[in-house]
């Protein structure tokens, strides 16, 4: 049903909503710190995912149902 | 240099302190019971109901994967911290442990995802009481 990437955008939609409904009142700043945090996250764990490409890889991670 | 505490006049002092805002322990043990209630119960409604929202969404989505709903393991010390944590989502967690037995899976497919879903909820909730607290205290808008 979910793939582990969807999980991780699941994820970080809503630590950034949070984020951005505690922290910032005015919309055009809400705006912004939505998307730095919510591309930050998706981008970073991409990023490693890269990162950690040429490493000897484990068992392959199960399917999620 | 008189204090307004010492005033003859002033209101006798109690512990539930009231600040402008409304009463500091109602406002506190309400965030911390049901999420986002702090709140709305401080007059800030949609606010309110969007943390209650996310963060049920959060605790859903952990129990969905069958993700761990942390108790305290003897000889486990971080487990005591994982738990507070997990406790801060309030009576969602007391729900779950002691009303529906809801245990999670170990050997499921999304286990650490839904510990993860789980754990972050019960914090956002422990940030919202923090955010409560200064709202009624009048140190945030």
């Amino acid at each position: 049903m979910l793939s582990h990437f969807l999980l991780m955008v699941l994820y970080a939609l809503l630590v950034s909503l949070f984020f951005t409904l505690l922290w910032r009142r005015g919309r055009r700043e809400q705006i912004q710190l939505f998307l730095q945090i919510f591309l930050g996250m998706v981008g970073g764990g991409l990023l490693v995912a890269w990162l950690m490409y040429p490493f000897p890889s484990g068992p392959p991670a199960p399917l999620l149902p | 240099m008189a204090e307004s505490g010492s005033s003859p006049a002033s209101p006798p002092e109690s512990k539930a302190v009231a600040y402008p805002q409304g009463n500091v322990v109602v406002a506190v043990l309400s965030a911390w019971l049901v999420p986002g209630l702090g709140h709305i119960y401080l007059k800030r409604r949609l606010r309110g109901i969007a943390f209650f929202v996310l963060v049920i969404v959060s605790v859903l989505v952990g129990c969905r994967l069958q993700g761990n709903l942390y108790q305290v393991v003897r000889g486990q010390p971080l487990s005591i911290l994982a738990t507070l944590g997990s406790m801060g989502m309030g009576f969602p967690y007391f729900l779950l442990r002691y009303g529906l037995h809801y245990q999670g899976d170990i050997m499921g497919a999304g286990y650490e995802y839904g510990t993860a879903f789980l754990l972050t909820g019960g914090l956002m909730n422990l940030l919202l009481i923090l955010d409560a607290w200064d709202i009624v205290r009048g140190k945030k808008e």
